[in-house]
């Protein structure tokens, strides 16, 4: 877990994730609104019936991802306070795998925040997932994340 | 590991015992980590190797990593990483394939 000066929290966890807690974490008498989302698991992928699903990171640098998706969050919306949860390891359907809490003032930023957050997780958070179907497991289509242009060539000594 | 002299596909940065050598820690995630067959291993590489020579290498020792070239990223260290960087000794260097987390 890192819990940055903020007061945010970025955690990954393997057993549930204890939503309440985040929500109370982040709700400050200076706060408005709070927005959630709440990501769970869905009982079938592309019309076939899921059985389970199986999460693996990236671990150091999840984290540190995380933690970058929470300075930027501030930096571009009005908020208080944001916490973002990641489970790893096995999920039965209907379970939790990611929650968000974001707190603000007013509720606009908290919503955009907690948009943005979700969405800068899905592409650049190095976490996968693994589908377990009645007739076998695929690793699930993802996003690549974007990396830094190539640098050009050093010079060569002459 | 080491590479063996004259490795496939024209990859020259074999390491023998006279070339000085740098030892990164390579990992491997997803269906990538199932393709190498392994989660992490040790590399040793010829200094002034860039990510793009040491994947080569792994290439040269298990052809099917090749077809994952296109649809993969890098990181040296935590942070994406181009595939021109250059490695330094002790670098952690991770092959991560498209990010399926939410």
């Amino acid at each position: 877990m890192v819990t940055p000066p903020s007061g945010d929290i970025i955690l990954l966890v393997h057993e549930s994730i204890d939503a309440d807690a985040l929500v109370h974490h982040v709700c400050s008498g200076a706060d408005g609104a709070i927005v959630t989302f709440d990501g769970c698991v869905r009982n079938q992928s592309h019309g076939r019936r899921t059985l389970y699903l199986d999460y693996e990171a990236y671990e150091s640098m999840a984290l540190a991802k995380m933690s970058e998706i929470a300075t930027e969050v501030h930096a571009k919306f009005p908020i208080d306070r944001v916490a973002i949860a990641h489970r790893l390891g096995r999920l039965e359907i209907g379970e939790t795998s990611v929650f968000i809490a974001v707190s603000a003032p007013h509720r606009a930023a908290a919503f955009e925040a907690c948009r943005y957050a979700i969405d800068t997780l899905k592409r650049s958070v190095p976490i996968w997932k693994k589908e377990y179907f009645e007739d076998g497991a695929v690793w699930a289509d993802g996003e690549l994340p974007p990396v830094p242009q190539d640098t050009p060539a050093r010079k060569r000594a002459s | 590991m080491r590479w063996p002299r004259g490795a496939p596909g024209g990859y020259n940065s074999f390491v023998s015992s006279v070339t000085p050598s740098i030892r990164v820690k390579v990992l491997f995630f997803g269906r990538l980590k199932e393709v190498a067959g392994g989660a992490e291993e040790s590399v040793e590489v010829i200094p002034g190797s860039r990510i793009e020579d040491l994947f080569a290498g792994l290439i040269a020792r298990r052809p099917e990593l090749a077809r994952y070239r296109g649809s993969l990223v890098a990181s040296r260290n935590q942070e994406f990483a181009a595939w021109s960087t250059p490695l330094d000794s002790g670098d952690e260097i991770a092959f991560l394939p498209p990010v399926s987390g939410g």
